[in-house]
């Protein structure tokens, strides 16, 4: 049934009709009203899940954590500092194996206090072993999070459903939220790997010494490894059921582009439009969506960029002393080519920061024009003005 | 709707699937605990060694026969004992300094009357008959212990009394009031039931002892002090004997006594002459010549007779018996007793004041009756045996002389003390040292019952000479500081109300009340039961390791497991463990 | 004590220094809570006593966690039995006193506050004994550690956790020590019971290690902290009713001398102790309705 309703509410319609048994989540703007939506569903009786007020995010993690070695499916949603301070605990659950699901809504990191999108905090746990999905709209999110559970459970990963603070949290569109029998077709109680039971009683995550601990991390890269296979093939099952598609990349008219600007997120939207318009003023241009960031598609990569001459990666994050994060790792991806196009890397929208069309044009033409890269990303948009007063 | 063609790589998280028992963690150990039973203070204070804090736990948990089984162990007599016996048990006990000690004696007693009254007969691992015949002169409780013991090692035992039946001062010198008849031959039959004869109104001749030199392999002298002391004063042939009078001091015919008695003494005999005398109508009063504190008499006994009434006064001594002539037409004797005053001197004798006479002054009293009860000794065909010979063995409670057969002199012959139990103690000693002459000769017996001492001793424990579990007890005697207290709290010693002063002189029948079942059980739970281990468990529920074993009911450590800390050791309430430093 | 019925839920082989208390303070809650139990242990030395793996010294299940997350683990545990219908089994959080007091405290507070259906267990060590015996809000006036060294020892007093969790109004909260099993096992019983909410349980439990006593010392140690009111033994019912255990009447110089981590203590100093401990203890009175010394 299609309704008008904000990307946070796809979350949390997605995680109701997914029969989720345990949230705990702690407030942060701008995930709110996914735990607000939630904590209604529960306390009305549409969800039948235990629903933890936790006083903090670690706690937040520690709870599902909990929950989910109990054999319970187990939900949670945070954002920027929530996220951060979910760190270590985030290594805990990908470690402990655990198909934990939680909804991430990009936001700045302070300070200054900055409410609004930035993929920062996300791509900060890039190393936390969680695999990594970026939502471009609100129907998107809804899809992806029913398969994130499905993907989590298959795999024993935790999965981190991403969409963009206000852009698309705080966005209306009509979306198609499906049928509860359609959905439990799809998506089957679980029946979970790891559940702690009297009846069989041992011991969960205790101490490894260097004798085993390295075949244990192993075994969680090739679970990793796994999880693109294991993404299309649910994703094929989920076209059978409710006939859509989003796949772990979109290549637009890559094929016998010259330069490909390669978009994440709710830019990706805006990108369409540009490519567009640059298409019908004859520009051979392509758009990349990159949607799966971990495990990295490193073969989808290669195969639909490794042709182009030039790729202009936008990144609404950075890595201090670094640049660009999806910049860095397509580099690698691509770096054993013979003929490697040149990576052309762009850092703009952080905090919130609009990416408008004009932007994107902008960062067409400076990749059209200039021959080489630079080494470190270039910023685009930025406030000369306020950068002149203490530059100079 | 799962494709299973997928391949799911298994799990391989840190999931248990054995269990920490493989780390065999006795390897850490520096110290190893063990069970090691010690020696409770009471059972090396008793003169026969008895296993009482054993005791007092079985008594506690409701197996009575079992505790009177321990008794029997070392004692046969717990009935007449936990009636006479002067209680050093009680003076050691622990307990005391907590609060106050069990009623070691008043249980002991309490068991050896259920006993009684259920026939409960021992079981008894009686060695098998060695074919050796031992005479025993006198039944008194020496020479019936002596035969008990002897019995049970496989001897064959016949005694000779002089009197009409068998006891000794346990008959003809201790009132029924103390001890009732029926309750002693009960005890007595006990022996009899071994297979020991008791030859009655049968004294050991010089002929009958050169037939027991030929005929038998050892004889044992348990004749006690017949020979009463006499007083050796003007008139003082006109005092009866205070033991003659013990002998019968409740005829049937019950003739009267006059109204007055005195009583030369201070012991246990002249106590007893008084108290009978009491419920025989008259009004007593003891004539002692030291002081009240220096009387030899047992206090408790001392204490009972003046709350009867009777009257003693001390720094006096008799110089002169007179009849009284008077107009009085009356059959009844009457005299008159002059008493010297004394006074204490500058000296002492084995911590008893030295008396001299105070200047002139006397006193005289009239009295009906004057009793002598000033000691005994033995009769004349005994004193010649106790001359030094050179093939003899002086024993703490007998002394053995190696003639044409061994005899052991015991009893009152030659014990230190002179009590029941001390007696006893002379006939077990005198069965082990006999024994072990005849295994191994005279050189043995004194290293070989030293090696059944309990504690440092002088009490020998039976049970270890016949190898059982008692030979396993450590020596060392556990004092108050190795309890640890705070297992313990408080609560008051209950014994059993016995009759009123007043109410029990009007006749012989047993004073002092025993227990019922419930209050003897819960009086010997205060026990701390010493050194032994009483089951409570605690080192199993502190051990870390789970390393301690109850298999039925002996403990054992798990020694892959533990690791030495010492905690079992620690909180043992009653030091019935040890630490041992690990050999590596 | 009357005969217990042996239900050792415990492994021997585990990796506890000899005598410590964590140990049997476990043995203890595990002969209480019995076996549909689950345990939660975050970092601290249970995490290590409880074995590498593979092994495990328990027989019920154990969820090891990281430090600070006790009592939201144990929140999430929980949920997620009731959701599959089991409201039989236990859910025990065991905690050292860095994961109750410091580090956990926030977890924990948020858990009581939500009167979580769990069993919080804090066996105090007294100091971060896993990590080498530094001091934690739980280390005692006096005390020389690793962090507050002889030169500059902890100047500051114990938390007193089980008063800050009675402003939860938490419906049970109890201290116990090894040294009275029969007191701890009776309580354990008693939160066994009271089920629906949060029950609280401070446990007393002596590091021969840390506190530089004799290993053989353990026990005697935690009854001696009872019998001079260093730690009384004490209930509280929905943080406002209180019932006092034991009543010491010994003087804590006794409790302190034993022990090598307080043998800087001078006279004057063992004296303010004194002062302290007897602060302490008349509040409790009047809390338990009674009359102050």
């Amino acid at each position: 049934m299609k309704k008008v309703i904000e990307g946070s509410q796809a979350v949390s319609e997605a995680a109701r009709l997914a029969r989720v048994q345990v949230i705990a989540a702690y407030p942060i703007t701008p995930q709110t009203h996914i735990v607000e939506a939630l904590s209604g569903y529960c306390s009305n009786g549409t969800l039948d899940a235990r629903f933890i007020n936790v006083e903090s995010e670690h706690s937040a993690m520690a709870a599902v954590i909990g929950a989910a070695s109990g054999g319970a499916r187990a939900f949670t949603a945070s954002s920027s500092h929530g996220l951060a301070y979910m760190h270590e605990l985030l290594h805990w659950a990908s470690a402990a194996r655990l198909p934990i699901v939680m909804a991430e809504v990009n936001r700045a990191l302070g300070p200054g206090w900055n409410i609004w999108t930035d993929q920062t905090d996300s791509l900060a746990q890039r190393d936390t072993g969680w695999i990594q999905l970026y939502c471009e709209d609100g129907q998107e999110v809804l899809d992806t999070t029913l398969q994130a559970f499905r993907l989590a459970e298959e795999l024993n990963l935790p999965v981190m459903v991403i969409l963009d603070a206000f852009y698309l949290s705080h966005t209306f569109e009509p979306i198609d939220i499906p049928d509860q029998q359609l959905v439990d077709r799809f998506l089957p109680r679980l029946s979970p790997r790891i559940k702690m039971d009297t009846a069989n009683p041992g011991a969960l995550n205790q101490l490894v010494t260097p004798a085993a601990y390295m075949e244990m991390r192993y075994n969680t890269q090739l679970a990793m490894q796994s999880a693109q296979d294991c993404l299309e093939k649910i994703e094929k099952e989920f076209a059978a059921v409710f006939n859509r598609t989003h796949g772990p990349v979109e290549a637009i008219r890559c094929r016998d582009a010259d330069i490909i600007m390669v978009t994440t997120g709710t830019v990706t939207g805006t990108c369409r439009q540009v490519l567009a318009d640059l298409r019908s003023r004859g520009e051979k241009v392509g758009l990349f969506k990159l949607k799966l960031f971990r495990p990295f598609p490193s073969n989808l990569i290669c195969r639909h960029l490794g042709a182009a001459k030039k790729i202009a990666v936008i990144d609404r994050n950075i890595s201090f002393g670094a640049g660009g994060i999806f910049a860095q790792e397509i580099r690698a991806a691509l770096c054993n080519l013979d003929r490697p196009p040149r990576i052309f890397s762009y850092v703009a929208g952080l905090g919130g920061r609009d990416i408008t069309p004009n932007t994107l044009v902008e960062i067409y033409n400076e990749t059209k024009t200039k021959p080489t890269p630079k080494q470190e990303s270039v910023w685009i948009g930025l406030n000369q003005e306020i950068v002149g007063t203490w530059r100079n | 709707m799962n494709d299973s063609s997928i391949n799911q790589i298994p799990l391989f998280i840190p999931h248990s699937s054995t269990s920490t028992m493989v780390n065999k963690t006795g390897s850490w150990r520096f110290f190893h605990p063990k069970f090691v039973e010690k020696t409770a203070p009471c059972s090396a204070a008793c003169p026969l060694g008895q296993d009482i804090a054993r005791i007092e736990m079985l008594t506690s948990w409701g197996l009575l026969k079992d505790a009177w089984q321990t008794i029997l162990k070392e004692n046969p007599f717990p009935a007449i004992c936990g009636r006479v016996c002067f209680h050093p048990c009680e003076n050691a006990c622990n307990r005391a300094d907590m609060d106050e000690p069990i009623a070691i004696h008043r249980l002991e007693r309490f068991l050896g009357d259920t006993a009684v009254s259920d026939g409960s007969k021992a079981d008894f691992n009686i060695k098998p008959a060695k074919g050796k015949k031992v005479a025993i002169a006198g039944a008194g409780p020496a020479g019936l212990a002596a035969a008990y013991f002897l019995t049970r090692l496989g001897y064959g035992c016949e005694v000779f009394e002089a009197r009409s039946e068998p006891g000794g001062l346990l008959r003809w010198g201790i009132p029924a009031y103390r001890l009732p008849r029926d309750i002693l031959d009960k005890e007595i039959s006990r022996i009899k039931d071994l297979g020991v004869t008791i030859h009655c109104e049968t004294p050991v001749t010089e002929n009958l002892l050169e037939k027991i030199r030929s005929e038998y392999k050892a004889l044992f002298v348990a004749c006690g002090y017949e020979r009463s002391i006499t007083l050796k004063i003007q008139g003082g042939d006109l005092a009866r004997d205070g033991l003659e009078f013990l002998r019968n001091p409740h005829p049937a015919e019950n003739p009267s006594l006059g109204r007055t008695a005195a009583i030369v003494g201070g012991g246990n005999t002249a106590i007893d002459v008084a108290r009978s005398l009491v419920r025989r109508g008259v009004s007593v009063l003891i004539v002692y010549r030291r002081r009240l504190e220096d009387m030899p008499a047992f206090e408790p006994e001392a204490a009972m007779a003046v709350k009867e009434g009777v009257k003693i006064m001390e720094l006096v001594t008799p110089i002169r018996i007179q009849k009284n002539s008077s107009n009085r037409s009356s059959s009844l004797p009457d005299f008159r007793l002059t008493l010297q005053q004394m006074k204490v001197g500058k000296k002492k004798i084995a911590g008893r004041a030295c008396v001299v006479p105070d200047g002139e002054k006397t006193e005289t009293i009239d009295v009906q009756n004057i009793f002598v009860a000033i000691g005994a000794k033995a009769e004349p065909i005994w004193q010649s045996l106790n001359a030094n010979e050179p093939n003899s063995l002086d024993l703490r409670h007998c002394r053995l002389i190696e003639q044409k057969i061994p005899v052991v002199l015991g009893g009152d012959l030659t014990t230190p003390d002179k009590s029941v139990t001390d007696a006893v103690a002379s006939g077990k000693q005198a069965a082990m040292a006999l024994d072990t002459y005849f295994e191994k000769g005279l050189d043995a017996v004194e290293k070989r019952l030293a090696a059944c001492r309990v504690g440092a001793g002088p009490a020998l424990s039976v049970d270890t000479y016949l190898d059982q579990d008692r030979k396993y007890r450590n020596a060392h005697i556990v004092g108050y500081d190795e309890i640890v207290s705070d297992y313990f709290q408080s609560a008051p010693r209950v014994i059993p109300a016995d009759l009123n002063a007043h109410l029990s002189i009007r006749s012989f029948e047993e004073i002092s009340a025993t227990y019922a079942s419930d209050a003897a059980k819960k009086e010997a739970a205060r026990c701390f039961n010493c050194g032994i281990c009483n089951a409570c468990d605690f080192c199993r529920l502190y051990c870390p390791e789970m390393a301690v074993i109850v298999d039925k009911t002996k403990r054992r450590i798990n020694m892959d497991y533990c690791k030495g800390c010492g905690v079992c050791a620690t909180e043992c309430p009653r030091n019935a463990m040890a630490l041992e430093e690990e050999i590596k | 004590m009357a005969q217990l019925k042996y239900n050792d839920l415990m492994n021997p082989g585990h990796l506890g220094c000899p005598g410590c208390g964590a140990t049997i303070a476990m043995k203890f809650a595990l002969q209480a809570l019995g076996e549909k139990t689950m345990v939660v242990i975050p970092a601290c030395c249970w995490g290590v006593i409880a074995g590498p793996y593979p092994q495990s010294a328990l027989k019920v299940p154990i969820l090891h966690t990281a430090f600070a997350t006790a009592g939201a683990a144990a929140s999430g545990l929980r949920a997620a039995l009731d959701m599959r219908g089991d409201t039989e089994t236990t859910v025990l959080s065991w905690a050292g006193d860095g994961g109750t007091f410091d580090i956990g405290f926030q977890s924990l507070s948020g858990a009581v506050e939500r009167n979580e259906d769990c069993i919080f267990v804090c066996y105090d060590n007294e100091a971060y004994m896993n990590t080498g015996v530094q001091r934690s809000s739980a280390t005692p006036y006096g005390t020389r550690t690793t962090t507050t060294p002889a030169e500059k020892w902890k100047k500051t007093g114990k938390k007193n956790i089980v008063e800050a969790l009675a402003a939860h109004r938490i419906p049970y909260a109890a201290t116990a020590s090894i040294g009275y099993p029969e007191d701890m096992l009776r309580k354990f019983g008693k939160a066994r019971k009271l089920k629906g909410g949060s029950r609280f349980i401070h446990v007393l439990a002596t590091c021969p290690t840390g506190w530089r006593i004799g290993s053989e010392m353990s026990v005697k140690i935690a009854r001696l902290a009872v019998q001079t009111n260093a730690f009384p033994l004490y209930e509280v019912e929905d943080g406002i009713n209180y019932a006092l255990n034991f009543k010491g009447d010994r003087k804590v110089k006794e409790y302190l001398t034993l022990q090598g981590r307080f043998h800087h203590l001078t006279d004057p100093d063992i004296d303010q102790i004194q002062k302290m401990v007897d602060r302490e203890w008349n509040l409790l009175l009047r809390k338990a309705g009674m009359q102050s010394l």
